[in-house]
């Protein structure tokens, strides 16, 4: 029997690979073309209800965006606090000098999404050049009408300082009339809007679909917008600029949106109605022109500026980090772009199929390397590598490799078996013996032991020819070459010297945490989904038990209970440090939800599925390796995404249990700096963005996901 | 095939195989180990805790409970507590609060935000979908803090300050509303309202059976309401009438108080076994079929020697493990039964209910919020914001998805029969889009109480920041999180038996 040796993490780890091989669903009808008048009755001004919807709701939405804008550009705010502190934001206190291994492992990431996104993601028919032109089109506008909308910016003196006007220099003109009396003026409008409305109703106009209620109605929505932004201009107590002014300084952002609507309806108008349907952009290159115009930008504008000189290692005073970073993230756009074309002229060769196992292990594989062997650069005791380290490797492959080719033999028989007994024997023996203390041993002896007992248990379900069986020695060799040398490299001290006790802190461990986390989470959440599935009654109440209390808790009880209190219930010679503490609780926390998800999963595979399994004479865990798993996982990859998401946000619990995380820089750290004392809500504003960017895209890529795989249909 | 090849399955089809291969053997083999594998573990853990304490010099006790707490908490039922103990009630008492509220709140606003979102108005729907993508996929913690920061930017609180003075006060300290609370006689007015119900049932059930008869419309549950209408309005009034029921519960404490603990520990111990034997019988009766007892599986047979343990187990740990509980049960109970024998006891003659309008008071230099109102710190602002937005986020989205889950032909076949819109919506759609909400929602309102727990990052005054309070004085901190675990568990416990409560309602009503 050949069955491929997969890794069952691999759907999850790089959802590509599982909805590569779908059909694509097909095109739905296209909707007919409607005007922009058309279009406003059908959507804005149906009928009675929807006009006065329309009316309240613009305003509400107008009044919400002015005030974010205001408050996000108001002369209170600091942005120079996040600018300064960009840095520390995202690595903490790593040291400057080794920051070249941070862009290693930037650069590494960037290879390996763009192989794979290049070489095993579906294009589909991208964006159609209508929604393109559409999309900036609405860009520009949506830029233009903020730039209204703000409030004008406060006139300051040469030292800074905001200039207050005295009081008999307010004056009342109709402007400040208007402002005085705006909640009495919109109520009117929205009061009109009403009237017209039931006007329009009684006369059965909007039955008719005449151009009379749209027109009507968008004068009063109008004269609300006009309302917004005329009333900014009054004068009040803090001096603030002119209306003419104000544009004036505005004008590179009149610029970026002109130029945004500009090129949108430029190819609105270039192209005819049906060519603008019917040609399209694969969405990747959107993607990536729209990055490399970022990243162009800086070399073009020195984004931000640093203007406090204290505090060298988190910036060199006169440079920005645009300027600091341009070039690195230049290489990384290249790195990106040029793997994306790589995989991309690869995947029409017939063997691109055989480079997904290889490109999923190496996605496996880069979280580790990346930490303990990147960023960490361990210091290698070469003596104790060359005189233990690597002899205890090549033991356990040499002895492991045969272990495994005789054993895979399909007609091993008897011997195999009582084999494999022995060995677990064995593996059990050390560690009762390590609890005793009887004899000495190397933990990563009694680790590749226990490994090779459950490979000598499982390995009859792998049995098969002599290629078959020469791809699973080689495997194992694989398996203990990378295992020993994580594990030397973990037990080796780190050469980089950090001025904190965490090696690297910010968004690095907020993604670090929940990467490793979710590593951690998932083989664990499968088993206990398998046990609760299970038809053995131990098993099922454990993991029932197991999943009910680790779900009825609160997460920060858990953080609390691993980072405070674990190393009391640890023996005294072992400790672990608050990250490592906090990663444990949050993967049983995670695992207990994963195993919800991957049970609903388990439930949706059909009863016959199991019946042909064992009518073809598969084993237990060869029917559930080879054909309920795989079909379970991919019935649950969108929930599983979603716990994807959920454990990333959940990180930000870190800054609760007094790690430098994103979140706890953001809110403590950069508040208690002297030079920006209390400045508070441009950190976590900017904190909110970065995780809205990342977790708003992952949900997005879900439910395209749920989408191909129809798992919402049913 | 070789003639080796038939011996062996000759021999393997002959009986069983050897004992290595038994399937069943080898099965409870793997479980055994396994459950001696958790066993040991926590064992080992265990031991190990012990052992470290000890060598600290340090006992695993609760009477921290009892000793005084050396600060103030923030808000709640009592913000200068004696005890530690107290103090965790109160941080208990505002967790619940702030979870109770905030799944109101949260349901309010998600059904309307997902039903926003499913509007045909372009800027509604835009406007709604929106919010839901902002809300959920910004860390909660991020926007409690958030909220918090923003809250500071408010105005002070001054003597005349506040939106709508005396209604609503909204300033750098929180938010005040008015507070409605029970008043002197609510107890005996309950008792109306309890006979409204009864008499009300009654009344809705007649009517009900006469729309069945003749297909008049005979209003059901308007019935129902008004009979209760009118029962609480005379109660109102007359509730000093049932003054006697409190000398009811005095009779029955004090024969309570004369149990002796032998006696309740036998009471529990038979309870254990009768319910055990119950459920066994239960057990025993399902599998039967009318042909006799169906051949039980290893599974039956552990579930039923699993019941017969457990009940051993809670007699065990009635009898030896913990002896005082029967004491504790007659103390507290009788405790309980004199605490009801006074509210519902004479002499209570004020109104059920009444409200406060919330107050600035002034003391010294600094201009505060007064205890009148219902007042919610800026913490507790923080929070409840926090995750009623968040929350509802999630909620909408599961409106959304149970009102799309209804098949489209069930909205035109109701518009067929000619069922007006607003009827049709609320007699075909929503029963079967509610049926589909409703476990998602229940997990909703589990989170949110979970998710009450991130107040310690803004100092709100809940069972957690509590107990981190308790564990920095007393150095407690086993016991505190042991506590934390429990009261959630509860919590959670709760919410599912609810929940669950209302699911198999909507079953029977589906069939």
């Amino acid at each position: 029997m050949t069955v491929p040796m997969g890794d069952p993490a691999a759907p999850v780890v790089d959802p590509a690979e599982a909805w590569a091989g779908e059909q694509e669903p097909a095109r739905k009808p296209e909707e007919p073309s409607l005007s922009a008048g058309e279009w406003l009755s059908k959507n804005l001004f149906s009928s009675a209800v929807n006009s006065v919807l329309t009316g309240v709701f613009t305003l509400l939405v107008l009044l919400a965006v002015r005030g974010l804008l205001n408050f996000t550009f108001s002369e209170e705010r600091t942005w120079r606090a996040v600018k300064t502190n960009m840095r520390f934001l995202f690595t903490h206190a790593y040291p400057q000098d080794q920051y070249i291994r941070i862009w290693v492992c930037v650069g590494a990431i960037a290879v390996l999404s763009g192989l794979s996104v290049g070489l095993l993601a579906r294009t589909g028919a991208g964006i159609s050049m209508k929604k393109l032109s559409m999309n900036l089109m609405g860009m520009g506008g949506v830029i233009g009408l903020g730039i209204l909308l703000r409030e004008p910016s406060a006139v300051v003196d040469s030292e800074g300082l905001v200039v207050h006007r005295e009081a008999a220099a307010v004056g009342d003109s109709f402007v400040d009339w208007l402002d005085t009396n705006a909640l009495a003026v919109l109520g009117v409008l929205v009061l009109a809007n009403v009237a017209l409305a039931v006007w329009f109703h009684l006369q059965g106009t909007y039955l008719r679909d005449g151009p009379e209620p749209r027109l009507a109605h968008g004068v009063l929505v109008l004269a609300s917008v006009g309302v917004l932004i005329v009333q900014q201009y009054a004068t009040g107590e803090i001096a603030r600029e002119s209306f003419v002014d104000a544009m004036a300084d505005r004008a590179w952002w009149w610029l970026g949106a002109v130029v945004l609507a500009g090129s949108g309806a430029a190819l609105w108008f270039g192209l005819g109605d049906s060519r603008r349907r019917n040609t399209f952009v694969p969405a990747m290159h959107v993607f990536f022109a729209a990055a490399g115009i970022m990243v162009l930008s800086a070399w073009a504008y020195p984004w931000g500026h640093y203007a406090f000189l204290e505090g060298e290692f988190i910036s060199e005073p006169g440079r920005t980090v645009a300027m600091t970073t341009k070039l690195p993230w230049t290489v990384m756009w290249a790195l990106l772009v040029g793997t994306f074309l790589l995989g991309r002229a690869l995947s029409t060769a017939p063997a691109a199929r055989r480079l997904r196992v290889p490109l999923n292990l190496l996605w496996v594989m880069a979280p580790f390397v990346l930490y303990w062997a990147v960023l960490r650069d361990p210091d290698l005791d070469w003596d104790h590598v060359l005189s233990t380290d690597i002899p205890m490797a090549v033991f356990f492959a040499v002895l492991g490799g045969l272990v495994v080719w005789y054993l895979t033999h399909p007609r091993i028989g008897e011997a195999g078996r009582i084999m494999a007994v022995v060995l677990v024997g064995v593996a059990v023996l050390n560690w009762v013996a390590a609890y005793f203390g009887w004899y000495p041993m190397l933990q990563k002896a009694r680790i590749s032991f226990l490994l090779l007992a459950v490979v000598a248990l499982l390995a009859h379900n792998f049995a098969g020819d002599r290629s078959q069986r020469l791809r699973l020695v080689v495997a194992w060799v694989a398996i203990m070459a990378v295992f020993h040398w994580l594990v030397t490299l973990v037990n080796s001290p780190s050469t980089v010297e950090t001025p904190t006790d965490a090696l690297i802190g910010g968004f690095g461990i907020t993604l670090i945490v929940a990467v490793f986390t979710l590593l951690a989470a998932f083989p664990l959440g499968v088993l206990l989904a398998l046990a609760r599935t299970s038809k053995l009654p131990i098993f099922r109440v454990l993991s029932t038990a197991y999943i009910e209390v680790f779900r009825g808790v609160p997460l920060i009880t858990l953080l609390f209970f691993f980072t405070l209190i674990f190393n009391l219930f640890l023996p005294s010679n072992m400790s672990l440090t608050d990250i490592a503490g906090a990663t444990i609780g949050f993967a049983l926390f995670s695992a207990a939800y994963l195993a919800e998800n991957v049970r609903g999963g388990l439930q949706a595979v059909r009863q016959g599925q199991y019946e042909a399994s064992d009518a073809v004479g598969l084993t237990t865990v060869q029917r559930t390796l080879f054909v309920v798993l795989p079909q379970a996982l991919r019935v649950s990859i969108p929930p599983l995404v979603g716990q994807v998401i959920a454990t990333f946000k959940e990180t930000s619990l870190l800054a609760v249990v007094g790690i430098f995380d994103f979140l706890r820089i953001a809110d403590k750290v950069i508040s208690a700096q002297s030079e920006f004392l209390g400045v508070k809500r441009e950190g976590l504003l900017f904190a909110s963005f970065i995780y809205w960017i990342f977790a708003y895209n992952m949900s997005k890529h879900s439910q395209r996901l749920e989408k191909r795989l129809g798992v919402g249909e049913r | 095939m070789s003639n080796t090849d038939q011996t062996t399955l000759a021999a393997t089809q002959s009986g069983r195989p050897p004992f290595y291969r038994d399937a069943t053997v080898v099965k409870w083999l793997a479980q055994v180990f396994t459950l001696l594998l958790v066993v040991f573990a926590l064992f080992f853990l265990t031991t190990q805790a012990l052992e470290n304490l000890n060598r600290q010099g340090i006992e695993i006790k609760y009477d921290f409970l009892g000793i005084g707490l050396g600060s103030d908490l923030r808000e709640g039922i009592d913000t200068d507590p004696d005890t530690a103990g107290r103090a965790l009630w109160a941080g208990a008492v505002n967790t619940i609060r702030i979870a109770v509220g905030g799944i109101i709140a949260a349901t309010i606003l998600g059904v309307l935000v997902g039903v926003g979102r499913l509007s045909s108005n372009w800027i509604v729907s835009r406007m709604c979908s929106v919010f839901i993508e902002t809300a959920r996929n910004i860390p909660l913690l991020v926007q409690i803090v958030f909220i918090w920061a923003l809250v500071a930017t408010l105005p002070d609180v001054e003597l005349d300050s506040g939106p709508i003075n005396g209604v609503l006060h909204l300033s750098n300290k929180g938010v005040s509303v008015p507070r409605v609370h029970i008043d002197d006689g609510f107890y005996q007015w309950l008792i109306f309202l309890g006979a409204g119900w009864l008499v009300g049932s009654f009344v809705k059930r007649r009517q009900e059976r006469r729309h069945d008869a003749t297909g008049q419309d005979t209003y059901p549950v308007a019935s129902l309401v008004a009979v209760l209408a009118v029962f609480g309005a005379v109660g109102w009034f007359a509730h000093p009438i049932f003054g006697w029921v409190g000398s009811i519960f005095d009779f029955i404490g004090d024969g309570y108080s004369r149990l002796t603990p032998v006696i309740v520990q036998v009471v529990l111990s038979l309870a254990a076994v009768t319910a055990a034997a119950w459920w066994i019988r239960r057990f025993l009766a399902r599998r039967r079929t009318p042909a006799g007892l169906m051949k039980l599986t290893d599974d039956d047979k552990f579930r039923i020697i699993f019941a017969g343990v457990g009940a051993l187990a809670v007699i065990a740990f009635v009898l030896v493990g913990w002896p005082g509980l029967s004491s504790w049960i007659i103390n507290s109970g009788t405790d309980l039964l004199g605490v009801i024998a006074d509210k519902f006891g004479d002499g209570r003659t004020g109104k059920p209910m009444d409200i406060k309008a919330p107050d600035v008071e002034q003391i010294g230099n600094f201009p505060n919020p007064g205890p009148a109102g219902l007042n919610l710190t800026q913490g507790g602002t923080a929070v409840f914001f926090g995750v009623v937005l968040y929350t509802a986020s999630f909620i909408a989205e599961i409106v959304r998805g149970g009102i799309l889950a209804v098949p489209k032909g069930q909205t035109e076949a109701g518009l067929a029969v000619g069922l007006r819109r607003v009827t049709m919506l609320r007699r075909v759609v929503l029963p079967q889009a509610f049926r589909v909400i409703l476990p998602p929602l229940g997990n909703q309102y589990l989170n949110l109480t979970k998710n009450t727990s991130l107040a310690i990052a803004v100092g709100y005054s809940d069972f957690v920041q509590v107990g981190q309070i308790v564990y920095n004085q007393t150095g407690k901190t086993l016991e505190v999180i042991s506590l934390w675990m429990l009261f959630y568990l509860a919590c959670s416990l709760t919410i599912s038996v609810i929940v669950n409560f209302f699911n198999v309602r909507m079953k029977i009503v589906e069939r």
